[in-house]
Parts: structure tokens; C-alpha cells; sequence
């Protein structure tokens, strides 16, 4: 299991740019996190590519029902309506769950990340406006690698390679009203 | 002269009762580890109470370092790790929700943690409740931030019917902080597996049905209603969407419209159901996901969509609440390469399943996991609460 730690060198190399300990600390983990968020990314559009085609075909279907439940309501068909909607139901179980395989290879690289910080920065806490309420590693490199989520979704839209996968998990990774989508 | 034997002899009895319970206490706590061993919070505070030695139920200072930093504690083969992950992600993406039971049939069994953990159960009981709420975070950990982007994506749809995910999110708050709080250092492994096993012998129960002719009937009915339904109206438009208003507010009964449709709730019924499907899922590390969807169907007959958003609203506040809760309350650890290196075996499985559904039919798919469960709930149940597995395990 420790096989990463071989990365050692390169990484504490992140936290040596400036020379001060407490700025390079926070600089070292942004970086950190934007390692992690990158390699989150690309690992996601290649599960994404491999999985396109099922999880097209199983919005699409659950657009379909979505519609036809929406028309039952306006028809106050009853009986229909919950046949329908059981339907509906069923295909956004499989939808649900079959986006696990997506979150999981977003998040994997945060976790060797933190394996890592563990080994290196578990004794340091940080006060937090008052030095009796303190953080550690964990809160520092959740903040930073949510400010890199957003700082690389404004970027994404001009990286050639993650342009591509957008584009795509607009129509196919989303759950599509068809008929909804037309109204607005 | 008699008399001073007599008080030499009562004096020399006391002195022996004393001594021999001296004898024996120190032989009976031992000595202990005495240090945490470099681990913090509360895990080192607890490692440090454990007697030291190689004996089952002590803690041999110098093995090697296993789960957790912890020597002697099980050494988890990434392989290993891996592969049961890549199984989890398969059933995942194919059954859905039976995936998060085995992430803890994984942490308990596979992985040899639970089997450790029972043997501090009387030498050191506070270890072995941290130990309990580090496996059950880890359940936590898996299972919640899988449902993270799922649920995320449901949000951003927007069909949100605010004043049930209002009632709902704020029972989810509620039920996902008080049972890491209310639980945290006080659950035993055996007690935790034993409702582990009744809540799966549950699951199994539910997909039995599914598998027998009359829940398939009911299915097969729906569905051949649904597709006669579809192919009449594909000729017909959807309605403009109007969006949810609330036309009735109380707190007994709240009424909304929806595509010019009335539908009303029970927002305390909604409030109850938020704090009981959150402790259930907190408690367990798995569960929250799948109940909500069935919950929101079965009280309001909301459209799919807007079930679909109110119950990823409500697992996620859930999720993020409980996993906050467990690392500020209970002290449990993380094993933070373990979580990681079972996510990439979820993200493969997840790409496996969808090529292999088509050779196996989801009715055979279910049967296989209703033994499976049942075996494990089994399992689990007797051996958490009788202290021997009814089944070989």
C-alpha cells in the first residue's frame, strides 16, 4: 500500500517554492489539489467514454417516461400516471447508481493525496480565528481542492480534451426533459 | 494468649485476601501498551489502554504496522482491495443498491477487520468502539461519495419540490449528526454487526419479492401499462412546465401544484422520514440512497424528476453531514489509501457492469444476490448478537 510514498520527493517539492513554511504549506497543498483535480478529471472521461453509450440511452429513456407521466398527470389518468412513473422510478435507480463509477473517479487521487499528507503534515494544526478551535491537514486540503474544482471548471471550457467531454455530458451525462427543455 | 493468636491469624488472613487480589489484579489487567504509538486523537488514547503482548486481544508493539498504523492490525493486500472494490462497482452499476452492503461485507470480512476488532472486545473495549466507528466511516466514506455526483447532477435539474426537501433535508440533518454524536465510541463491533445483518437479511427480503411471481406480476403489469401508455400519447405534446407553487402551507399538510396538478404532504411525516432514513444510513454506512426514492414515492406520488432531485438533495446534506460528524465526534480514523484504492476498483466495476447486463438477466441477477444476502444477513446476525454464525463464515 505504500508503494506512492516513492512520490515523496516530487511532491514535498510543491511545498518548498517560496522558502516561508506557512505560505509554501498552502501553496504546496493548492498544487496538491490541482494534481488530484486533474487526474480526478481525466479519469472520469475515460470512465464517461466507456460508459456513454448506456448512460445516453438510459436518460433518454428516462426522459421518455418523464413525458409521458408529465401527459398522464395533464389527462389525470391515475392508474397510468403510477405505472408510468414506477417506470421512471426504476430506469433513475439504475441511472443513480450507475453515476457511482463517475463520483468514484473523480474523488480516487484526493485520497492518496491526503494518505500522503497524513504521513507528512499529521501533527500541524492551524488556528482557526481563535487558538483554542484548530484544523488540520484534512480541513486545509478540503478547502483548497474545492477552490481547484472551481478553478478548473472556469478553465475546462478552453482545454481542448475536457471541451470534448463537456460537450458530450451535456446532452448524454445529464438527465434530459425533452419536452421541458423546448418550453423554456 | 489465645486470644492474641486469634488476632494473629485474622490479621495474617486479611493480609493474604489483600495480597492475592493484588496477585491477581495486576495479573488480570496486564501490562499495557502505555503509549499511542505515534496515533492520534482518540484512536492513540484508547491504542495505549490495550495490553501489550502477542496474545489475541493485545497489541504486539513490535509486528508490523497494519491498518491504521496500528501494529499487528490486518495488512490489507491492495490487490485484494482492489478486486472486492471492482465487484462492488459491478453491482453498482447492475442491482444498484446491494453494492454498499458489500463495501461492508468487505471492510468486516474480506479485509479481516472485523474478526480483529471482536478480539479487543473485552481486554480493550475502547479500542474496539473505534475501531467499529473507523470501519463504519469507511462504509460511510465509500458509499456516500459515490452517491456524490449523482446526486449533484439531480440538483442542477432543478425539479426540486422545496417544501419537501425542506422537511426531508432537515430530518436527513438531523438523523445523520446525532447518530455519529449519540453512537460514536459506544457501539461495539458484534452489536454493530448484528444489526448490519439484520438490516441486509432486510434488503434480501425486499429483492425476494421482486424475484417471486407476484412482485414480478405487479412489475410486469406496470410496465406493459407504462409502454401501452407511452405509444398512445407519442403524438401528444407535454404540457409547458409551470414549475412548483405552493398553494397551502401548515404544518399538518402542505399542498403544492405541478403541472397544474394538486399534490399535498405531511411535512412532519417527511421531517420523521429524513431523521429515520439518515440514522439508519449513519449508523450502517449504507442504506440512504436507495430507501429515500421509495419513501418520497410511497407518501407524495411526486413525478420521478422531482423525487429524483428532492432525494439527492436530502442524501447529500445527509452524506456530507454524517461524514463531518463522524470525524468531529467520534474520533474515528481514516484510512485514506484504503478509501482510495477501493474507489478505482469502484469506477472499473462500474465499467464492467453495463457491458455485462446483457448476458445476465436481472431476474437471475437478484436471485443471486438474495442468497447472497440472506447468507451474509445470516451470518452477521447470529454472529453479532448469539456470538457464533449460523452458517459457515
Amino acid at each position: 500500500m505504500d508503494w506512492w510514498i516513492s512520490l515523496d520527493g516530487f511532491l514535498i517539492g510543491l511545498y518548498r517554492i517560496t522558502g516561508w513554511p506557512v505560505p509554501d504549506y498552502f501553496i504546496g497543498t493548492f498544487l496538491l489539489a490541482v494534481i488530484t483535480v486533474i487526474i480526478g478529471e481525466v479519469t472520469t472521461s475515460l470512465v464517461y467514454r466507456a460508459n456513454r453509450g448506456y448512460f445516453k440511452r438510459l436518460n433518454s429513456r428516462l426522459g421518455e417516461l418523464h413525458d409521458a407521466s408529465m401527459v398522464a398527470l395533464r389527462l389525470k389518468d391515475k392508474t397510468n400516471y403510477r405505472a408510468v412513473n414506477r417506470e421512471a422510478n426504476d430506469t433513475f435507480g439504475q441511472v443513480f447508481f450507475g453515476m457511482f463509477g463517475l463520483s468514484a473517479s473523480y474523488m480516487w487521487p484526493a485520497f492518496f493525496a491526503l494518505a500522503w499528507m497524513e504521513t507528512r503534515f499529521a501533527g500541524i494544526r492551524f488556528p482557526i480565528f481563535i487558538k483554542s478551535v484548530t484544523a488540520g491537514y484534512f480541513l486545509s486540503f478540503l478547502i483548497t481542492y474545492v477552490l481547484a474544482r472551481i478553478a478548473f471548471s472556469m478553465l475546462k471550457p478552453h482545454l481542448p480534451y475536457f471541451k470534448n467531454i463537456m460537450d458530450h455530458q451535456e446532452t448524454g451525462g445529464q438527465p434530459t426533459i425533452p419536452a421541458l427543455e423546448e418550453a423554456r | 494468649m489465645f486470644k492474641k493468636n486469634i488476632i494473629l491469624r485474622v490479621s495474617l488472613l486479611i493480609l493474604i485476601i489483600i495480597l492475592s487480589g493484588l496477585v491477581f489484579g495486576t495479573l488480570a489487567s496486564g501490562a499495557q501498551v502505555g503509549s499511542d504509538l505515534g496515533l492520534s486523537g482518540k484512536l492513540g488514547a484508547a491504542i495505549a489502554k490495550v495490553p501489550a503482548g502477542t496474545a489475541s486481544g493485545q497489541i504486539d508493539i513490535n509486528a508490523p504496522k497494519g491498518f491504521l498504523g496500528i501494529p499487528g492490525a490486518p495488512q490489507i493486500n491492495p490487490i485484494v482491495a482492489f478486486l472486492w472494490a471492482v465487484w462492488v462497482g459491478w453491482i453498482f452499476s447492475t442491482v444498484g443498491a446491494f453494492g454498499g452492503i458489500m463495501a461492508g461485507v468487505g471492510h468486516m470480512t474480506v479485509f479481516g477487520l472485523g474478526d480483529y476488532t471482536k478480539e479487543f472486545k473485552k481486554t480493550g473495549p475502547e479500542f474496539n468502539k473505534i475501531m467499529t466507528d473507523s470501519i463504519r466511516m469507511a462504509n460511510q466514506w465509500l458509499v456516500g461519495l459515490s452517491s456524490g455526483i449523482g446526486s449533484l447532477n439531480y440538483l442542477r435539474s432543478k425539479r426540486l419540490a422545496w417544501p419537501l426537501g425542506l422537511a426531508l433535508g432537515l430530518g436527513s440533518l438531523l438523523g445523520a449528526y446525532f447518530i455519529p454524536l449519540l453512537t460514536g465510541g459506544k457501539i461495539s463491533f458484534s452489536a454493530y454487526q448484528g444489526w448490519f445483518g439484520l438490516a441486509v437479511f432486510v434488503v434480501g427480503g425486499f429483492i425476494l419479492y421482486e424475484t417471486t411471481p407476484r412482485g414480478q406480476a405487479g412489475k410486469k403489469a406496470a410496465k406493459a401499462a407504462a409502454q401501452a401508455f407511452e405509444k398512445s400519447v407519442k403524438e401528444k405534446d407535454a404540457a409547458t412546465d409551470e414549475g412548483i407553487k405552493v398553494t397551502k402551507w401548515g404544518l399538518g399538510r402542505i399542498e403544492f401544484s405541478f403541472f397544474g396538478v394538486e399534490f399535498g404532504f405531511n411535512p412532519i411525516m417527511a421531517f420523521i422520514g429524513g431523521i429515520v432514513i439518515a440514522s439508519i444510513s449513519a449508523f450502517l454506512g449504507v442504506g440512504g440512497g436507495f430507501l429515500y426514492v421509495p419513501y418520497l414515492t410511497s407518501i407524495v406520488g411526486l413525478p420521478m424528476f422531482v423525487v429524483a432531485g428532492t432525494s439527492a438533495l436530502a442524501v447529500l446534506i445527509s452524506m456530507i453531514t454524517s461524514i463531518t460528524s463522524y470525524l468531529t465526534n467520534t474520533g474515528a480514523a481514516v484510512d485514506w489509501a484504503l478509501i482510495g484504492v477501493e474507489l478505482i476498483g469502484i469506477f472499473v466495476g462500474s465499467m464492467i457492469g453495463p457491458r455485462t447486463q446483457k448476458y445476465i438477466p436481472d431476474i437471475w441477477l437478484k436471485r443471486i444476490f438474495v442468497v447472497l444476502a440472506l447468507y451474509v444477513g445470516l451470518g452477521y446476525f447470529s454472529k453479532g448478537f448469539f456470538g457464533t454464525s449460523w452458517v459457515p463464515m
